[in-house]
C-alpha cells in the first residue's frame, strides 16, 4: 500500500530522516513510534507530498494525494467557516466521489459523516467555536471525505480527555474493520498496543525497529521470581552472572537502588531478614535462570512463584530510543 | 475547472471574513477618494483608474496567496492533483475581486457625476483593464512567499524596482550613453504601456491588439515561472 525507500530529508544542517526504508502493507493499522523531532511527521508531509525527499521516494501504488486523508497534529482551521459550510467545500475542490456529485448526494453524504461522527449538532457552528475533541473529529469528518483507503493521522489523540480519546480509538478500530489501511504517529504507547498491528520506532530519523505488533513484542520477555527473605550478598553474587539480572523489592516491597554493576540492591532499615522482593531476568539473561535458581535455593530463600512476562510496548520503545535525545534537534 | 472556481470562492470568503479582507477595500475607497476628487473623462480613468484598480489586484493576490499559506489549509492542499490549480484560484480571486471593486468605483463615479464615458468605445476599457490585471496578478505570484523560493521574491522585487527606476531615467541612460539599457527598458514595457496608452488614445488598431497579446504572454510566462516555483517547494506552513 505504502512503501518508503531509502528516504532522506533534510531541513538545512538538521537530518530528518536518514534512509528510511518502510513498508505498510495493505489493510495494516501502522503505528509510527519516536521522541519528539525523530521525523514522524515529516515521514508523513513527505507522503501527502507537501514536502520533497532528498533522497529516496515513496511509492503510494495507485494512490493520488486526493484519495488519501490526513489529519494534521496541529488543530488549524478557518475558524469562521461553519462546519457544514467547511466540509461541503472541502468536498467539491477534492473528493473524487464528489466531484460529480449533485448537492443532493454530496449533502446526504455530509450528513451521514456528521452522524457517524457525532457532530450533527455542530453543523452550523463556527470551526472557531469548538473544542478539541469536536475539532478532531470535524478533522476526522475532513480525513475521510471521499471515502479514502489510506488514511494518514498525525497525533489523533493528542490534546484529547479519555472519553474522546476512546471515540477516536473505536473509529480508528471500526476504519480498520472497514478494511482501511491505517498510518498513525503517537506518542501515547498505551493507543498504540490497542489499535496497531504493525508497529516502526523511529529515533533521530532512523528507522530502529518495525514489525508486526506481536513479533515485536513476542521478541523479549522477562522471568521473574518473586522470592522470599534474602540474605545479604547474594544480590552481589546474581549480579556477577549477568547484567541483565537485577534484584529488587515486589510492588508492596521497599525500596530499591541498582549498583555500579547493575543490580538492584534493597535499602531497608529492617534487615535482609524481612524483605520479600524479587528476582528479574531480562530476555539477555534468560540463559541463567537453572542457575539463578540454583543459587537461590542453595542459600535457602523462599522462591515463591516463577513468572514469565512479555516486554511491554513501552519497555520496547524506552529501549530502542535510548537516553533522550540532545535538545536543539527540531524538525518542522 | 469547477475545482479552481470552488478554491478561489473559498479564498475570497476566507479572506473578506478576516481583518485582512478591509484592507482592498480601503485601498480601493482611498484612491477612489484621491483620484476621482476632481473627476475624471475616460482616458485618464482608462490609465489612471485601470494602474490604481491594478495595484489592488496585485494587492489581492498577496492577500489570497498569504490565506493560502496557512496550516490551516492544508486539508486543501492535500486534494489538489496540481498545484498550478492553487495558484490559478488566486489569479481568477484577484481577478474578481478586483472587478467588484472597479464596477463599484465606476457607479459610483457615475451616480456622483465624476467620470463621463463614451459607449460604446467605454467598453473597450473591460479587455483592456482585465489583460493588464491578468499580468499584475501572475507578476504578484512569484512576489508572494507561497510561492518564493528561498528569497527568490526579494530578486523579483529589486528587479521590478530596477526596471521602473529605469523607465524613469531613460534621458539620464541615454545620456550617458546606456542607449542598449534604455532600449531594453523600451522593449520589455512595450506591451504593457502601449497596452494602456493606445486605450487611452481611443486607438484600438494593430498594435493596440499586439499588445494586449503580449501582455497576455507575459502573463502566461509569469504565471508558468510561479508554476515552476511551488511545483517541488516544500510547503512548511507558518503555524
Amino acid at each position: 500500500m505504502l512503501r518508503a525507500s531509502e528516504l532522506t530529508k533534510r531541513f538545512g544542517s538538521t537530518l530528518a530522516l536518514d534512509r528510511l526504508s518502510l513498508d505498510v502493507p495493505a489493510g495494516a493499522v501502522f503505528g509510527l513510534l519516536g521522541p519528539n523531532g525523530s521525523g514522524k511527521t515529516t515521514f508523513l508531509k513527505l507522503v501527502m507530498g507537501f514536502i520533497f525527499p532528498d533522497a529516496g521516494q515513496v511509492a503510494r501504488g495507485k494512490l493520488s494525494t486526493a484519495q488519501i486523508g490526513y489529519l494534521s497534529e496541529h488543530a488549524f482551521y478557518p475558524t469562521r467557516f461553519a462546519v457544514r459550510d467547511y466540509l461541503t467545500t472541502l468536498a467539491r475542490v477534492g473528493g473524487p466521489a464528489y466531484s460529480s456529485a449533485g448537492g443532493n448526494t454530496l449533502r446526504r453524504e455530509i450528513d451521514r459523516l456528521l452522524a457517524q461522527l457525532g457532530l450533527e449538532e455542530f453543523a452550523g457552528r463556527r470551526l472557531g467555536a469548538l473544542s478539541r475533541g469536536t475539532l478532531q473529529r470535524v478533522g476526522l469528518a475532513q480525513v475521510l471525505l471521499g471515502n479514502p483507503d489510506l488514511i494518514l493521522l498525525d497525533e489523533p489523540v493528542l490534546g484529547l480527555d479519555p472519553a474522546a480519546q476512546k471515540f477516536m480509538r473505536d473509529q480508528i478500530v471500526a476504519l480498520h474493520l472497514a478494511g482501511k489501511t491505517i498510518f498513525l504517529c503517537s506518542h501515547n504507547l498505551d493507543e498504540v498496543t490497542r489499535v496497531c498491528t504493525h508497529v516502526a520506532v523511529l529515533k533521530q530519523g532512523r528507522l530502529v525497529r518495525a514489525g508486526p505488533l506481536p513479533d515485536l513484542l513476542g521478541t523479549r520477555s522477562q522471568i521473574i521470581i518473586t522470592i522470599g527473605s534474602l540474605p545479604p550478598g547474594l544480590p552481589s553474587t546474581l549480579a556477577a552472572l549477568s547484567p541483565g539480572i537485577a534484584v529488587g523489592s515486589s510492588p508492596r516491597g521497599v525500596a530499591e537502588e541498582k549498583s555500579p554493576r547493575g543490580v538492584a540492591e534493597e535499602k531497608s532499615p529492617r534487615g535482609a531478614a524481612e524483605r520479600e522482593g524479587q528476582v528479574t531476568l531480562d530476555d539477555d539473561a534468560r540463559a541463567y535462570k537453572a542457575q539463578v535458581l540454583r543459587l537461590l535455593l542453595d542459600a535457602g530463600v523462599d522462591v515463591l512463584r516463577l513468572d514469565e512476562r512479555q516486554t511491554s510496548l513501552e519497555e520496547i520503545y524506552l529501549q530502542v530510543t535510548g537516553p533522550a535525545r540532545s535538545p536543539g534537534r527540531e524538525t518542522p | 475547472m469547477k475545482r479552481i472556481g470552488i478554491l478561489s470562492l473559498f479564498l475570497i470568503r476566507d479572506l473578506f471574513r478576516s481583518l485582512a479582507g478591509i484592507v482592498p477595500l480601503a485601498v480601493g475607497f482611498t484612491f477612489y477618494a484621491i483620484a476621482f476628487e476632481y473627476g475624471m473623462d475616460q482616458a485618464q480613468f482608462i490609465t489612471v483608474a485601470g494602474v490604481g484598480l491594478g495595484a489592488i489586484c496585485l494587492l489581492t493576490v498577496l492577500l489570497l496567496t498569504g490565506r493560502a499559506n496557512r496550516a490551516s489549509f492544508y486539508p486543501f492542499a492535500a486534494r489538489l492533483p496540481r498545484r498550478s490549480e492553487l495558484l490559478a484560484a488566486v489569479v481568477v480571486g484577484s481577478l474578481a475581486v478586483t472587478s467588484v471593486i472597479a464596477f463599484l468605483m465606476t457607479e459610483v463615479a457615475l451616480l456622483q457625476h465624476k467620470l463621463t464615458l463614451d459607449f460604446p468605445s467605454a467598453l473597450w476599457i473591460i479587455p483592456t483593464w482585465l489583460a493588464f490585471w491578468l499580468f499584475v496578478a501572475a507578476l504578484a505570484l512569484p512576489l508572494s512567499s507561497l510561492v518564493s523560493r528561498d528569497g527568490s521574491h526579494m530578486v523579483g522585487y529589486v528587479f521590478i524596482t530596477a526596471l521602473l527606476v529605469a523607465n524613469d531615467r531613460r534621458s539620464f541612460l541615454e545620456e550617458r550613453r546606456l542607449h542598449w539599457l534604455s532600449r531594453a527598458v523600451t522593449a520589455v514595457l512595450w506591451p504593457v504601456a502601449t497596452l494602456l496608452a493606445q486605450a487611452s488614445a481611443g486607438s484600438h488598431d494593430r498594435s493596440y491588439l499586439l499588445a494586449i497579446v503580449l501582455t497576455v504572454g507575459y502573463a502566461g510566462l509569469l504565471f508558468g515561472l510561479a508554476v515552476a516555483l511551488l511545483r517541488h517547494k516544500d510547503l512548511l506552513w507558518p503555524e
